[in-house]
């Protein structure tokens, strides 16, 4: 029981870490990694209805994905290319990054092995049973081994997008365009689509996005 | 409602089927309470999936593969390999910024590693495109690609 303590001890510290895109963008008070999980994981199970998935795995996955980041931190797609200047910063925020297919490689390879290892540290006190389901949960996340995998996989992008066009509602100068491409590239699922649809028209009713 | 149709690519396919027929073996192993004390081959689990502690997932993983098995399309060279399609590798100029996509089936899609699906909004556009064409995606951001080049690797 000692060692279930110490990983919700451990766990639970999620609810303290910000989440560091929005910490680069300037935003006050963000979101903290354990926010995040808990409306991707609602987001997942309530869309994932119109789906046949496994829901069990669904929503354990979904509160999993991010636990290994108590000892991995927070990644964004900026890290590899973040400029000292604030004012750089700002104005790389308004962009999304492109990388060669070698830079992708890289940069896919080393947060991987980076939040596995944080992952593996984090259980390692598990009982087996339980430490293989998380990782085996986790690896299915990473690589979509199952359609339920590969669904959360775009709900997590799915909140993140939500949360983005919140914060432009709420603070007005966070530039949407690169949520929107990767919206456009990363997802493909169709009810994610369509919910996509439905917050554009939504928050765009009155006031349209100029970047 | 039809089963989804999976485009997948000859050397993922033939890797389906070979996980497919070990996991089935480890199945049988595991039913019978024949497990060897390490089943996890380097050949079924090259990023250490531990199906032997965890019956649910070795289930869910051979469904997903018989899925895949009984639903599958290869991916094949057009006739016409001047279009993007499944398969390609096109080289995008993205208001201003060089980007290079595969188009793949959702299966195969990862788009950190620039595999990004024929599924979505920017692969269905791109898809029949040629090299020259612009795509504008304008709701409710103006985004151009421009397409430069493509490639397909497959036969």
């Amino acid at each position: 029981m000692i060692s279930l303590l110490h990983f919700f001890n451990k766990v639970g510290e999620l609810k303290e870490i910000p989440r560091k895109g929005w910490v680069l963008r300037g935003i006050k008070n963000p979101e903290t990694i354990a926010d995040h999980t808990f409306r991707a994981t609602l987001m997942a199970w309530v869309l994932g209805k119109k789906k046949r998935l496994n829901m069990e795995r669904l929503l354990k996955i979904g509160l999993i994905h991010d636990i290994c980041e108590v000892y991995a931190g927070d990644t964004t797609p900026y890290d590899t290319i973040l400029p000292k200047d604030k004012k750089k910063i700002a104005a790389l925020m308004k962009t999304w990054p492109r990388f060669t297919d070698a830079e992708k490689r890289k940069i896919a390879a080393q947060k991987h092995k980076r939040e596995k290892k944080g992952l593996e540290k984090l259980v390692a006190d598990l009982p087996r049973e339980l430490r293989a389901e998380i990782m085996n949960l986790w690896m299915d996340y990473e690589n979509g081994l199952t359609p339920e995998g590969r669904f959360f996989k775009q709900a997590d992008r799915l909140e993140n997008f939500l949360q983005a066009i919140e914060y432009w509602k709420k603070y007005g100068k966070l530039a949407q365009k690169p949520w929107w491409i990767q919206a456009r590239e990363l997802i493909d699922d169709p009810v994610l689509l369509d919910f996509i649809k439905e917050i554009d028209t939504e928050f765009h009713k009155t006031k349209k996005p100029k970047n | 409602m039809p089963e989804k149709i999976f485009y997948i690519t000859k050397e993922k396919f033939e890797e389906v089927k070979k996980e497919y027929k070990d996991l089935l073996v480890l199945e049988v192993k595991k039913a019978k309470g024949d497990i060897p004390k390490v089943f996890e081959s380097e050949d079924i689990n090259p990023e250490y999936v531990n199906f032997q502690e965890d019956l649910s997932f070795l289930r869910s993983r051979i469904a997903e593969l018989e899925s895949v098995i009984k639903n599958h399309e290869i991916i094949k060279k057009p006739e016409n390999a001047d279009v993007v399609g499944l398969g390609s590798k096109v080289t995008v100029d993205v208001d201003g910024e060089k980007d290079e996509f595969v188009i793949m089936g959702t299966l195969e899609a990862n788009p950190s590693l620039g595999k990004i699906s024929n599924e979505s909004p920017v692969g269905r556009a791109l898809v029949g495109h040629k090299v020259g064409e612009q795509i504008v995606v304008s709701s409710p951001i103006k985004t151009t690609y421009t397409i430069k080049r493509i490639k397909y690797f497959s036969a």
